[in-house]
């Protein structure tokens, strides 16, 4: 094994996890960036999603089925609390309540998860057709991290058309910097917005169903993601879909390479690079302070 | 010397000039009004002196330091008090308590840990007496939310008196009064000023409350100072005639 | 003249308490004030300055772990080790309180977070000193000073709890209303407005922090020596959650509200465990249910029942001769 082969395998395994984040991150900065609400039961949802997603293959056999459906019901449930509770709270002037609120919410949703599905970690296993081995420059890599790789960069790609090609995106990006007017304008603003919360979930459900097949559904998987979530897009910036991108590659990197060279420092690297961020940018390095 | 004086004081974002080599300076127990059209600069100029925001280029001297650049605190404390554009009080608190704060901060005890009623007492004693100026006092135990909008703006004026300022900069303080509301603010702050150890800078859009307040007039245009001096000649000239009246350059 | 009388009935009912329940509700009693405690910490920070923290678990760590190896490897003192180890936190609290403050919101609770994670990932990474997931056991209660034991007992220690709560409480409820603490409410209500009046805010902000990792610190140390261990859950996310909820639930700002919370939370916690395996959902249930619809929680539904709703005086318009009259 070369040391060049060696630094490949690790940059792919690292945009590979890269992947996963950035489903979770986008989706965190864009409700951010379209309703200012930081949601703190993202890693939550994300847990929804990977076991949604198994019951869904289970159910129907198919990983892919399983990809479309999971995102869906977890959009849905997270657009209906979005429209029972989240609304209530736009009057108010206190900030804090969103972020009250969310937290109440992981709470609330991680029980339930509980008692639906049970404490045993739960998994249907990589699909037969991404099983196997590539082999790059002599070094085995797993077919299933290049297929996210590769799924990573269609969906950020495809976010990203739909966010500066598409009249919904146009819609999304102008509530985002100015909700009164574009309100004024005759646009259902609130319909937007649980439109946004929805879709932000469903895209964090896609990384649990993602995730699933590598680390298992398990309980408490929502809460160190939920961190590295947060600290993408303090990082790249809060509400900034390209700043989504890169932090999730850079803490990827971080971690992959973290938990290679300093192992149980790893943890404790990664909050460092928030801290270093956050201490010469409080704003994040692309993003607008909340 | 001057109490303020602004040299050269320039501010761009990006291509825009918002403040273009302004001079301008406030005398020890002058009124000085600061006048022009809407987007003239008149509150990026309020801003670059209390240091809300940075110059681009140029500086701003209060009694003979110099103070641009400073933290806004710290600015405040060298003994300028400004009111805002938007209405700035304590929401939730009552009025006595909104100018107590003011009256606190430049007083050593402003750190004080413990210390109830009797440590307040020299604060609140203060605070009372700048509502009494600004004839509030029957809204003393009011919380500053139930006020109209022109009491919020006296209010605001007895806040920064109570910081006891040297320099009391006031922006737009008739905004969105009504016409009574205006009468009554202007009476105020003319008794209040008489006998004048307080030098004022004061933006207006309201003419005739400028007339009526102030020993001199600057008159800000495109961010460019295009007239300077009492308000007879301001009135007579004719470029202010034209920056107002006038068409587009 | 009403505060002192009610306070003063509650610490006199406080102190009888023990003789009036059984010995084994002693444990929770004990518990549950020092939880009270906790909360009341994280109160100054949410409720007096509107800084939201979802780290405060580090406060409550830094305090437990800082009198488990003081009393374990020192053996000074219970009295002494706890103080120590208050300072301790405060010491640590400075640095955390700068960087933290750099910035506000969202980015302030995520900062204080990351801090808590931190501590959580650094007691693995020195298991030597920490015990890693073990924790710390065996915690002594050592006598002294002068030879003192009277705290080593279970009714002892409730004292030496109560006695810090009711202290805690009376220190905190003086900074409030003093001009350092309204300079806090003036940043908790507009605090562009408090900097212009010439306040260094975030000087302010960071002290409020600090403060609040010092009481914090002290439940931390308090539970350390009654529980004999500690553990790292005690610096887990979920600790900052649960406290975080007490004091909303309780009623932010109030000082009292989250020590009822936290009492509240506890004895609730610990009946209904009992009970079912749900509780963790129907806490979640309850909080929501007050975020949305009771913010000013518990207490200030309590005590709104007691106030004036403050008036506007009757305005007599701009005329000169009435307001010399008013």
């Amino acid at each position: 094994m070369t040391f060049l082969s060696f630094i490949l395998a690790q940059c792919l395994s690292a945009l590979s996890q890269a992947a996963i984040l950035f489903f979770i991150a986008c989706g965190l900065t864009l409700i951010f960036g379209i309703m200012r609400i930081v949601n703190f039961a993202h890693g939550v949802v994300f847990m929804l999603g990977a076991y949604a997603g198994y019951t869904a293959q289970v159910l129907t056999g198919s990983f892919i089925m399983a990809m479309i459906l999971a995102p869906i019901f977890v959009g849905i449930v997270g657009a209906a609390f979005e429209w029972i509770f989240l609304r209530r709270l736009y009057g108010r002037r206190d900030g804090g309540a969103y972020l009250l609120l969310t937290f109440g919410l992981a709470v609330v949703l991680s029980e339930l998860i509980r008692i639906i599905w049970g404490t045993a970690p739960l998994s249907a296993g990589i699909p037969d057709f991404l099983r196997g081995i590539v082999l790059i420059l002599d070094q085995p890599f797993p077919l299933y991290r290049l297929f996210l790789i590769g799924l990573g960069l269609a969906s950020a790609g495809a976010v990203w058309l739909f966010l500066e090609r598409t009249r919904a995106g146009l819609l999304i990006r102008a509530v985002s910097q100015n909700p009164e007017m574009v309100h004024a304008l005759g646009t259902n603003v609130d319909l937007v917005r649980t439109g946004v919360f929805g879709f932000g979930c469903a895209l964090a459900a896609v990384g649990g169903v993602l995730a699933a097949p590598l680390v298992t559904a398990f309980l408490g998987m929502g809460t160190t993601v939920v961190i590295d979530a947060f600290v993408i897009v303090i990082i790249g910036g809060m509400g900034s879909f390209l700043g989504s991108i890169i932090g999730s590659v850079l803490v990827a990197f971080v971690q992959v390479f973290g938990a290679y060279y300093f192992q149980d420092l790893a943890l404790a690297f990664m909050y460092f690079l928030m801290l270093v961020v956050l201490v010469i940018r409080p704003g994040g390095l692309l993003g607008k302070e909340d | 010397m001057p109490l303020l004086e602004c040299k050269g004081l320039v501010r761009r974002f990006g291509a825009l000039v918002a403040v273009d080599n302004v001079d301008m300076s406030v005398e020890s127990g002058e009124i000085r009004a600061v006048i022009g059209p809407n987007g003239a600069g008149k509150s990026t100029v309020f801003n670059l002196i209390t240091s809300v925001l940075k110059p681009t280029a140029g500086q701003v001297i209060f009694a003979g330091e110099n103070i641009t650049g400073l933290p806004v605190y710290e600015v405040a404390r060298k003994g300028i008090a400004r009111t805002f554009q938007l209405c700035h009080v304590f929401p939730a608190l009552t009025a006595r308590e909104n100018v107590r704060i003011a009256a606190q901060a430049r007083d050593d005890q402003r750190w004080r840990f413990v210390g109830g009623g009797r440590v307040l007492s020299k604060s609140t004693t203060v605070a009372d007496e700048a509502l009494e100026h600004m004839r509030l006092t029957r809204f003393a135990d009011t919380p500053a939310s139930m006020l109209s909008h022109g009491d919020q703006r006296l209010l605001e004026v007895a806040m920064a008196i109570a910081q006891r300022p040297r320099l009391l900069m006031l922006d737009e303080p008739t905004q969105g009064l009504s016409l009574e509301e205006t009468d009554r603010a202007v009476q105020i702050l003319k008794d209040m000023l008489k006998g004048g150890n307080l030098s004022v800078l004061l933006v207006e859009h309201d003419m005739e409350v400028v007339f009526k307040l102030a020993d001199n007039i600057t008159v800000l245009h495109r961010g460019r100072v295009i007239a300077d001096g009492s308000p007879a000649a301001v009135r007579a000239n004719a470029e202010v005639r034209s920056a107002y009246l006038g068409g587009t350059e | 003249m009403n505060w002192k009388l009610g306070f003063a009935a509650t610490a006199v009912a406080c102190v009888a308490l023990p003789f009036l329940v059984p010995q084994y509700s002693l444990t929770i009693l004990i518990e549950a004030l020092i939880f009270g405690l906790f909360a009341m910490s994280l109160d100054l920070m949410v409720g007096y300055c509107r800084l939201y923290s979802f780290g405060h678990a580090a406060a409550y760590g830094l305090g437990a772990y800082s009198t488990a190896l003081i009393l374990i490897h020192l053996q000074l003192p219970l009295p002494i080790g706890i103080i120590l180890a208050v300072l301790m936190t405060i010491v640590t609290a400075v640095p955390i309180a700068w960087i933290c403050t750099r910035s506000t919101g969202v980015s302030f609770a995520m900062l204080t977070l990351a801090f808590a994670q931190l501590g959580y990932a650094m007691l693995f990474r020195f298991r030597d000193v920490t015990g890693g997931s073990d924790g710390l056991v065996g915690i002594p209660q050592p006598a002294g000073p002068f030879g003192m034991t009277w705290f080593q007992g279970k009714i002892g220690y409730y004292y030496l709890v109560l006695g810090c709560l009711l202290g805690s409480y009376l220190l905190c409820r003086a900074i409030v209303r003093s001009p350092f603490g309204a300079v806090l409410a003036g940043i908790r209500e507009n605090e562009a407005k408090t900097i212009a009046l010439g306040y260094n805010t975030r000087a302010y902000k960071i002290a409020t922090v600090v403060l609040a990792y010092g009481f914090g610190g002290l439940a931390g140390a308090l539970y350390a020596g009654f529980a004999g261990f500690a553990s790292p859950e005690l610096f887990f996310w979920l600790t900052s959650g649960r406290v975080l909820i007490m004091v909303v639930v309780g009623g932010a700002g109030t000082l009292i509200g989250p020590i009822i919370g936290g009492v509240f939370f506890v004895y609730l916690e610990h009946q209904l465990s009992q009970v079912t395996d749900l509780w963790p959902l129907i806490f979640g249930s309850i909080f929501i249910a007050f975020v949305m619809f009771a913010p000013e929680g518990i207490w200030g539904i309590l005590t709104s029942r007691f106030k004036v709703p403050a008036k506007l005086p009757s305005s007599t318009g701009g005329k000169e001769a009435s307001d010399a009259a008013a």
